[in-house]
C-alpha cells in the first residue's frame, strides 16, 4: 500500500454529522464510518502521508502518537480489503 | 376485472375464474377502487393444461406458478416492481409500516427478520396498518402512502400471544390477514413518517433493547433496505439522507416475547414528537 493513499474517486461519499457514509456501486456496497475512519477517509487524498494523518489524529482527538499510528494502519488496511482505495498508485 | 388503487395508480387484474379471483381478492381487497383509466394491466388465472397458475402482462413473458403461495408472491414482486416504474419519483422501502394519531412509523429489516409478525403484533396495541411490505414515501413531504396489501405471516406468532384469525387465507407460504381483520384497523391515506425502528434479532437476548442511532448509520441500513435507489440522484444517497434526517431512526433488538417488544416501542414512540420538525 502506498505511503499516502487516495480514496477511489468513483465512490459515492456524505459526511453526516462527523461520521461518512460510502457507497460503492461496483461492489454494491455501502459503508458506514465512525468519527475516527472517517476523518481517515476524508485525508485519503494522495498527498497526505500515514505519518501526517496519525499526527493530525493526534492533535485533533487528544491521543497518544502510538494509539494514532495504530488506528491509521487499521483503518487503512480496512479501506483496503474494501477496496475503497485507489489501488493505481501502488 | 379486479381494479385497485395504490400509490395514485389504477391496475386492472383480470381473472380467468373463481379460485383467482379470491386469491386476489383476498389479498388485495382493500386496495379495490379506482375509476380512471388503467395505468397497469395484468390477466392471471390457473391454467389446467400446465397445473399452474399465469401471470400475463401485455409485451412481457408469461410468468407461471405451481401453487397459490407462490403465485401469490410472483405476482407481488411484479406488482411491487411495476408500481415502482409507475412512481419513481416515490421512494420505496422494504417495510412494514403503522400509524399513530397523525404520523407514521416503519419497521425495516431484511426478508425473514420479523417485520410482519412485529406488524401484526402491534396492530393489536392500537396502531392502524399501513404495509408489511412496502413503504413508498414521498420525499417532498416525508409521507408514507398506504400498501394496503393482507398481511403475509410465513409462521404462527409464538407463544400465541396474537392468534392468526380463523378467516385468514392459508396458503403454501404461509397466512394471509386481510386489511379488515387487523385489529388496529387501516390507514386510508398518506401519513408522515417521524420514526423509523431497524429490527434485529436476538435470540439469545433476555430482553428487547433500544437505542437511537445515527444519521449515517440509519443512511446505511435503510439504503440498503431500499427498493429504488437507482431511480433517484446521487444513485438514492440524497434521497435516503433526506429522509433519515427527517425522522428519529432507533435500532430495536426484538427478542420472542412479542409483548415486551410491542411495549418497548410503544414507550420509546411515546418520546418522538408527533411531528418532527427539526432538520427540515
Amino acid at each position: 500500500m502506498t505511503n499516502s493513499p487516495r480514496r477511489r474517486s468513483d465512490v459515492n461519499a456524505r459526511l453526516l454529522e462527523g461520521e461518512m457514509v460510502v457507497l460503492d456501486r461496483k461492489a454494491d456496497l455501502v459503508h458506514h464510518l465512525n468519527q475516527t475512519a472517517s476523518f481517515i477517509w476524508q485525508r485519503c487524498d494522495g498527498h497526505s502521508t500515514r505519518q501526517d494523518i496519525a499526527d493530525q489524529l493526534v492533535e485533533t482527538f487528544e491521543i497518544d502518537p502510538d494509539t494514532a499510528r495504530a488506528s491509521v494502519t487499521v483503518t487503512l488496511q480496512q479501506f483496503d480489503e474494501l477496496g475503497l482505495l485507489d489501488r493505481t498508485l501502488q | 376485472m379486479l381494479t385497485l388503487r395504490v400509490v395514485g395508480r389504477t391496475i386492472g387484474v383480470e381473472c380467468g375464474e373463481l379460485e383467482t379471483t379470491a386469491l386476489l381478492t383476498a389479498t388485495y381487497g382493500h386496495m379495490k377502487g379506482g375509476h380512471t383509466a388503467i395505468d397497469l394491466h395484468y390477466t392471471v388465472g390457473w391454467d389446467s393444461s400446465r397445473s399452474s397458475f399465469f401471470i400475463r402482462r401485455e409485451g412481457c413473458e408469461l410468468l407461471t406458478a405451481p401453487d397459490d403461495g407462490t403465485f401469490l408472491a410472483m405476482f407481488d414482486e411484479n406488482f411491487s416492481i411495476e408500481l415502482q416504474k409507475l412512481r419513481p419519483a416515490l421512494y420505496f422501502v422494504h417495510a412494514a409500516v403503522l400509524t399513530r394519531p397523525d404520523s407514521a412509523f416503519m419497521l425495516v429489516t431484511e426478508s425473514g427478520g420479523g417485520k410482519s409478525t412485529l406488524c401484526w403484533a402491534l396492530s393489536h396495541h392500537g396502531y392502524p396498518y399501513l404495509s408489511d411490505e412496502l413503504g413508498p414515501i414521498d420525499l417532498g413531504t416525508l409521507e408514507v402512502h398506504p400498501f394496503t396489501r393482507a398481511l403475509m405471516l410465513k409462521t404462527a406468532a409464538p407463544g400465541s400471544f396474537y392468534p392468526i384469525p380463523a378467516a385468514a387465507l392459508r396458503s403454501s407460504r404461509g397466512w394471509h390477514v386481510s386489511a379488515e381483520d387487523v385489529p388496529g384497523g387501516v390507514g386510508v391515506r398518506p401519513t408522515r413518517l417521524t420514526a423509523i425502528f431497524f429490527l434485529r434479532r436476538d435470540p439469545a437476548a433476555q430482553a428487547p433493547s433500544v437505542r437511537t442511532i445515527s444519521a449515517a448509520e440509519a443512511v446505511v441500513r435503510l439504503y440498503a433496505n431500499s427498493l429504488n435507489q437507482l431511480a433517484h440522484r446521487g444513485d438514492g444517497l440524497d434521497a435516503a439522507i433526506r429522509i433519515t434526517t427527517g425522522v428519529v431512526c432507533f435500532e430495536l433488538v426484538t427478542t420472542a416475547d412479542l409483548p415486551a417488544c410491542c411495549r418497548l416501542l410503544t414507550a420509546t414512540l411515546n418520546g418522538v414528537p408527533a411531528y418532527f420538525v427539526a432538520k427540515q
